[in-house]
């Protein structure tokens, strides 16, 4: 596949991400502030949303299962949760996090459970997303090409 | 070119190294050196607000605790705006400026917060801060501000 090829089908793999609402404007503000002396920030930032995300899931996990549950705690990691998601752009995980904490506040585990079940559903959708936009682009630039800024306008 | 980002100027589109097209988006220069100091504990979330602050053309220095930040101020560091999340772990945000303003601390405080519960707010309104933003904080938000205090 040659260069322009490819940077169409990341354009148009980009913008149904936006237009199914996984990701939103927060994630250009991202590749705003990307550039040469910061060349990799993208990337950084969204790894270092993996990781912390990976970590509040599990921890949500953890004391939902134990005897006596810790809503407070809970409550802590999902708005932890929601201010990391909220700040790359991850949409839906943002706004599965607001049904939890209304959850928490009832101090309801059922209905946490469901919440949390949901969360991991939308966040494994992103991070499943974004590691394709991301091979998309190494493809680009791996063929001598450039990868295009995203104008915003859907 | 159509403008990219409402509110925002059109952008301009250059190709530069690094194998990416820079950006190239104007953002509004200032007459003043804008200082800013940014308080949040959540590492992801600081950075991206110190890099948003950054490209607004607002000199960031970014710290972890609300200690930290009246520890900078009380060692004579002024700032033109500055920015607290409401969660911090010892110290909170609102504690944090409400210290400020004891200190005599007259510039523009926000308050940040990663989600809104009612009540939430006078917390915050009680200790002195200006304005409050739902994360994430915006361009398109800040800017106005920015304006306001560069005059």
């Amino acid at each position: 596949m040659e260069v322009g090829q490819m940077q169409r089908r990341l354009a148009e793999y980009t913008k149904s991400l936006f237009m199914e609402g996984i990701l939103d404007a927060q994630f250009l503000q991202l590749q705003q502030l990307q550039d040469e002396s910061n060349p990799d920030f993208v990337v950084e930032v969204v790894t270092l949303f993996f990781d912390d995300s990976e970590k509040l899931l599990n921890d949500i996990a953890r004391a939902l299962d134990q005897q006596c549950v810790d809503f407070k705690k809970i409550d802590a990691h999902v708005h932890q949760l929601k201010g990391s998601s909220s700040s790359v752009g991850a949409q839906r995980v943002k706004n599965a996090c607001v049904a939890f904490r209304n959850f928490c506040e009832e101090q309801n585990a059922e209905g946490s459970l469901r919440c949390l079940q949901q969360v991991k559903q939308e966040y494994n959708l992103v991070k499943n997303k974004l590691e394709t936009l991301f091979r998309l682009e190494q493809q680009i630039v791996a063929a001598g090409g450039s990868v295009p800024m995203i104008e915003s306008s859907f | 070119m159509a403008p990219a980002i409402e509110g925002m100027a059109p952008a301009v589109e250059s190709s530069e190294g690094n194998n990416k097209m820079s950006k190239g988006y104007q953002y509004p220069s200032w007459k003043k050196k804008l200082r800013g100091l940014l308080v949040d504990n959540a590492e992801l979330c600081r950075i991206v607000e110190k890099g948003i602050m950054g490209l607004c053309g607002v000199e960031t220095q970014a710290v972890e605790t609300g200690e930290a930040a009246v520890e900078l101020i009380a060692s004579g560091a002024t700032f033109d705006l500055i920015v607290i999340d409401r969660f911090l772990p010892s110290m909170t945000g609102a504690q944090t400026a409400r210290k400020m303003r004891e200190m005599g601390v007259e510039s523009k405080i926000i308050g940040l917060f990663a989600s809104y519960f009612e009540g939430d707010e006078e917390d915050f309104v009680a200790a002195g801060v200006d304005d409050f933003k739902e994360k994430p904080l915006s361009p398109n938000w800040l800017v106005p501000i920015l304006r306001e205090l560069d005059n």
